[in-house]
Order: structure tokens, then sequence, then C-alpha cells
């Protein structure tokens, strides 16, 4: 061999061998580039890959290219391009070393593929987590709505216990009855609403309302409340903000209570503070922060994400009461705002929950319709007089067929019919002469709002006329609004107040 | 000279069809996943009754979800396919009634076994709605990791093979 050849040997083609091969598959000739073969040895022998060689022969092509095939031969591993082209007697087998060039390839597609299944599974894994929010909040849903019923009697059967005649310690225990009831009742009310704003069911409903009513409501709320375990409770604001201003009034009273009831519950000595400021005040937009300051334990800094999430208490000495529902509640309301919560504290001395809003504010908002909540007896003048009237008491539940028996029969403005089965209500009504319906929705065989809609669509004036009033755990809006499009003329929610029912019951009679 | 016949595993990338035969081949198996570019071949005698063994030539394919793609030399001279899904991953099996008819298009009639694999990861219930609702009737459902009907499902094929020779 020449100087010549030899260096083309070395820098030339060094990744391609040629193989002959007869049909029978003895390797004829090799050029041994890079794998050594033996003249004479059956190429089946060499690896898995040449097994299939006799369905090559049987092939009808003239040539084959297998691409991208792994070999592993005297242990050495290749990657290689095959090709494979049948001669008269014999078969050229030209084997290309891709090695490197595959290798490159493969960490291109390790990336990609990796990448493509990663964000699979993250979203597998989000459908995976709504799923159980979903889930989560129907159960707390549909929990809430079955304590209501039993939370309804006893409110109702607590208050009518109260009208009793009673001596000095069962007017005590009443009392504490009382407070226990009404606990219930908020709990049960923030689990709904964590359970609405977790499933984006809660909407925010802007109205104008009065914010310096709102304040000294607080106010006076808290001086009480405070004033029962000696502490003080100062509460300032600065009188450049307008006084009636555009927003969820509700909901901003119960940011503020949660917060002051948290700063209550973890204060034992000082002062707790609410302090209103006016940021700013542009166009028709007003900016306000809200601080609440307390003298309590604190917090420490580790824990100052932890505690707005559901069911989180910070852990103290004597265990205080709640499920630690408040600031949870408070983070997602502002959230629905725009707004977020903060908090600086200091262990031992004290925290500052503080929170920036904006409101509407209009010069003409003098003008508008202001929403006052005024407490009004109940008037039953122009009942006084009339025959009694006939009521059909719709409803399954045990304990709210007797409560609202006993209190409804106690007013002696009326006479009752019980109707537990929805079947047989449309049967009573066309029997019998009703003034108004007081109708459960969730009814055995037909419920409730379907019954009021059959009785609306009714040819005769003097049913499809009465009155219905809707009483219901399902509390939502929508399912309200839902009841009123059926043909409830009011709707009032579990657990209510008698006196509240009443008065519904009373305007919409004829 | 002993029988071979030569089988494809097909799917789409990530389902385990390597991990499938390493754990038939090595019993072992490995959670770091490697992607499989272009195509590893290897070699086992199975016994498929007593006294007689064949050996499986099993083609282990570089996954794609586009299975029309598939290059038609690597099926050349094939005796029987395995079409693997990850039961774990939607992706893998929405499309399996198309994936199925190509494949069989593209391979005229050899025996197809269709196998649902990382059962591991999904509890039994899940499974069973997840099969019915997707419409998927699988031959086999297994697990590489844990070894779930591998080896049985390999031996049903190798024994059909067998008996079709």
């Amino acid at each position: 061999m020449t100087f010549l050849d030899q260096y083309k040997k070395q820098y030339i083609n060094r990744n391609i061998q040629f193989v002959v091969i007869d049909l029978q598959g003895h390797i004829l000739e090799s050029d041994q580039t890079f794998i050594e073969l033996k003249e004479g040895d059956l190429i089946y022998d060499v690896h898995p890959f040449f097994m299939s060689f006799s369905a090559i022969l049987d092939a009808t092509q003239a040539s084959i290219t297998y691409n991208c095939v792994h070999i592993e031969v005297q242990d050495k591993e290749f990657i290689t391009d095959l090709k494979i082209f049948k001669k008269e007697n014999h078969v050229l087998l030209v084997i290309y070393d891709l090695t490197e060039h595959y290798l490159d390839y493969q960490s291109i597609a390790q990336a990609r593929n990796e990448s493509i299944i990663n964000s699979e599974l993250v979203v597998l894994k989000n459908v995976e987590l709504e799923e159980r929010e979903r889930f989560k909040n129907a159960f707390i849903q549909n929990f809430s709505h079955e304590l209501r019923n039993p939370l309804t009697s006893i409110i109702s059967i607590t208050n009518l216990l109260e009208g009793t005649n009673l001596d000095n310690e069962q007017r005590q225990m009443v009392d504490f009855l009382k407070q226990s009831n009404s606990n219930l009742r908020l709990l049960l009310d923030d689990i709904l609403s964590i359970s609405m704003i977790a499933s984006g069911r809660l909407q925010l409903r802007n109205k104008v309302f009065n914010l310096y009513d709102l304040l000294e409501l607080i106010k006076f709320t808290y001086k009480s409340k405070t004033s029962q375990k000696s502490l003080r409770f100062v509460m300032e604001y600065d009188h450049k903000i307008p006084e009636y201003l555009e927003g969820d009034r509700l909901r901003l009273f119960q940011i503020l209570t949660n917060l002051l009831d948290n700063a209550l519950k973890f204060t034992e000595k000082g002062t707790i503070t609410l302090n209103v400021k006016l940021n700013q005040k542009r166009a028709n937009k007003v900016s306000l922060r809200f601080e609440v300051a307390d003298t309590g334990i604190g917090i420490p800094s580790e824990k100052s994400n932890a505690i707005f999430e559901s069911f989180t208490r910070l852990e103290t000495e004597d265990k205080k009461e709640g499920v630690g529902l408040g600031l949870s509640i408070v983070k997602g309301l502002l959230s629905l705002m725009g707004s977020e919560v903060k908090v600086e504290s200091i262990p031992g001395q004290g925290s500052i929950f503080y929170f920036d809003v904006t409101l509407i504010y209009a010069l003409d908002l003098a003008s508008k319709p202001i929403e006052k909540i005024k407490a009004k007896p109940i008037d039953v003048s122009k009942l006084k007089g009339h025959r009694k009237y006939k009521v059909l008491l719709v409803e399954d539940d045990e304990r709210t067929q007797t409560v609202l028996f006993k209190a409804l029969m106690e007013t002696a403005l009326f006479y009752i019919d019980l109707v537990n089965d929805g079947a047989l209500v449309f049967e009573t009504v066309m029997n019998n002469s009703y003034d108004i319906i007081l109708m459960d929705v969730d009814l055995p065989n037909v419920p409730g709002d379907q019954i009021t809609k059959l009785i609306r669509g009714f040819p005769f004036k003097d049913i499809k006329g009465i009155p219905i009033i809707g009483i219901t755990g399902n509390v939502f809006k929508e399912n309200i609004e839902g009841y009123l499009d059926d043909g409830m003329n009011a709707v009032v929610p579990k657990p209510f107040d008698f006196h509240e029912l009443l008065e519904t019951i009373i305007k919409h009679l004829k | 000279m002993q029988k071979s016949k030569k089988i494809v595993i097909l799917g789409h990338f990530g389902v385990g069809k390597t991990s499938l035969i390493r754990r038939f081949v090595n019993d072992s198996f490995s959670d770091n996943y490697k992607v499989t570019i272009g195509v590893h071949i290897t070699k086992k005698i199975v016994e498929v009754r007593a006294d007689e063994s064949i050996s499986l030539i099993i083609w282990d394919l570089e996954g794609t979800d586009e299975v029309r793609m598939i290059r038609d030399a690597y099926l050349l001279g094939s005796h029987g396919v395995v079409f693997v899904f990850d039961v774990s991953r939607p992706s893998t099996f929405q499309g399996l009634s198309q994936d199925l008819e190509i494949v069989a298009g593209k391979t005229q009639g050899i025996p197809l076994i269709v196998v649902g694999n990382k059962i591991d990861l999904v509890i039994n219930d899940e499974l069973q709605s997840l099969l019915k609702e997707n419409d998927i009737e699988a031959n086999y459902l297994t697990s590489a990791k844990t070894g779930d009907a591998v080896n049985e499902m390999f031996t049903y094929l190798a024994t059909i093979l067998n008996d079709l020779s």
C-alpha cells in the first residue's frame, strides 16, 4: 500500500464500511473499517438485526435503507444507517457509522419529549386538582345546606322558648343557646363564603353606601366587644374620605369584621385600632387604605403566608376558638376586589393587617338612593280583623314543620295545612283554597321549584295567582334567582329568622 | 435451527416500550426516561411449551405520535406487533383506534397485541372507567415497573407466533 493509500484510508470514509454477503448469509468480503467481520461467518450471528436478512432478500425492492439502527458488536455500540443492495448472486451491505450525529439528535429528542410529557402531566395534574376542588366545594355546599334545616329548627325553637315564662337560670341558658346558635350560623356562613369564593360563584354586588355609617356601626360593635375583654378600641378615619361611595358594602364589612375578630381573638391586653386613610382621589375613584392593628401575640415571620390559607390556625398556648377561615375569606374577598391583604408583625408585640381598595366616587352620589338598613317592627295591623289566612306549608323536614307550625299558629293569624311530598301538592291546591303557600324546594318526588312552575301555568286565576314563598337551604344567588324566575314571589333562605319570614308572608298576602 | 420471530414494539413516545422489553429480557427497571431514537434490537429465547422454545427478535422502535410516519423498512419481515399506550397519559390512547388501523394496514394481518402500560400509576377503578369511556379493548394491562403481566404478554405472543408457523 502506498503512502497515499494509507493517508486516504486514515482520513477518508472512516465511517463507512462495505461488506459483501452471499445469498445464504455468509460474509464474503469486508473492508473492516470499524467492525471486524470474519470472512465465511454467517451475518445472522453478528447482531440480531441481521436475523431479518432473509426477509430483506425476499423483499421486492433492489435496495433497502435502515436509518438509526443501534448495533452492538465486539463490545462497542454504533448507531448506524444501513443500506442493503441486492445484486444477482450476492448482497452489498453498506454500514454508515453516524453515532455522533445521532447522539446529538438524541439529546434534542430527549429534551423535546420530556418537555411534551411534562406539560401533559401538568395539564392532567391541574385537571385533577380542579376536580378535587369542585368535589370539595360541592361537598361543602351540600353539607352547609344539610345543616341549615336543623339549625333553622334550633334557632326558631330557641326564639319560641325565649318568649315563654322563664326563670333567671333558664333565661341564662337560653341566652347561651342563642349565642351558640349565632356562632354556628356565622361558622356556616363562613364555610359557605369560602367555598363560594373558591368555586368562583361569589360575585360582588356594588351599590352606593354610606362609609361613615358602616364605620360607626363597626365602632359601636367593637367598642362593646373589646370592653368585654378589657381592651381598648380606637377607630380613626380621614374626614377627607367621601361619605358616599360605591362598592360591596356587605363584603367590605365582612373583611373588616373578620380582621377585627382575628385581632380580638389574639389580643389579651392593650388596644385594637381600625385606621382608614385616603390614599388618593382621582377622577371618580377613591383609593383607601384600611389598617387593623393589635397589640396581641404577633405572628412568626415563617407563618405570615400560611395564616391566609383555609383551616390554618396559629398554634397558641391557649387553644383559640374557630376553624381558621376568617383570614382566608379576607384574602379571597380582597382578591375579588383586585386587592390583597398584607401583614406586618412582631411576635410578642402585635400585628398590623392592611389592604388598599379602590371604590367609586361620583359628585352626584348624594342624590342617588342610599342603601340603608333599618330594623322595622312587623306591622300586622293590616291583618287584624281579617278572617284567618289559609296557609299551605309544603315541607318534608319534620323539625322545620314543627317549628313553623307552632310559630304560625301562635300568631293566631293562620290556618295551616301541611304537605310533605311534592307529588301531593297539586291535588291539595286543586281541592282547597289557599291564601299563600310556603314551599320548601328539596322535596320528595317533585321539587318545589317544579311545582311552582306547574302552579303558575295553571289555567285558573285563583290557583295560578297564589303567592308562593320559597323556603330553602339552597342559598346561592343563581338558585334564588332561578326560583324567582320559576314564579316564586319571594325566597327566604334557611336558617331563617321567623320575624323575617313573617314579614315576607305579610308582604305577599292579599 | 431454532425458529426465530421478529416482533416490533410500537406506540407513542414515553409509553414505556423500552422498559417493557428491559423488564422482559433483563428483569430490570429504571425510572430514568431515556428516549429511544431509531431502533434497538434484542433477542430472547422464549419457552412456549415444555421442550419447545423460539427466539424472539424484539425491535424496539422510536416512539412517535404519528404512527403513519413509522418507516416501513422497520416493519419488513415482522411476525407480530405489540402496540403500547400509557394508561396515565390520555394523549397516548385518545387516537388508539385510528393508530391501530394504520398499524394493521402497514403490517398486513400479522398478530397485533394492544397493551396498556404503567398501570401502577392509576387505581384500578379509574383504569376500568377510563378504558370504558374511551372504548379501549387492551389485550394486556402491564406495569414495566412492577413487572405485572409483562412476561405473560410476551410469552402469549411468542406462543401464538410459534403456533402459526
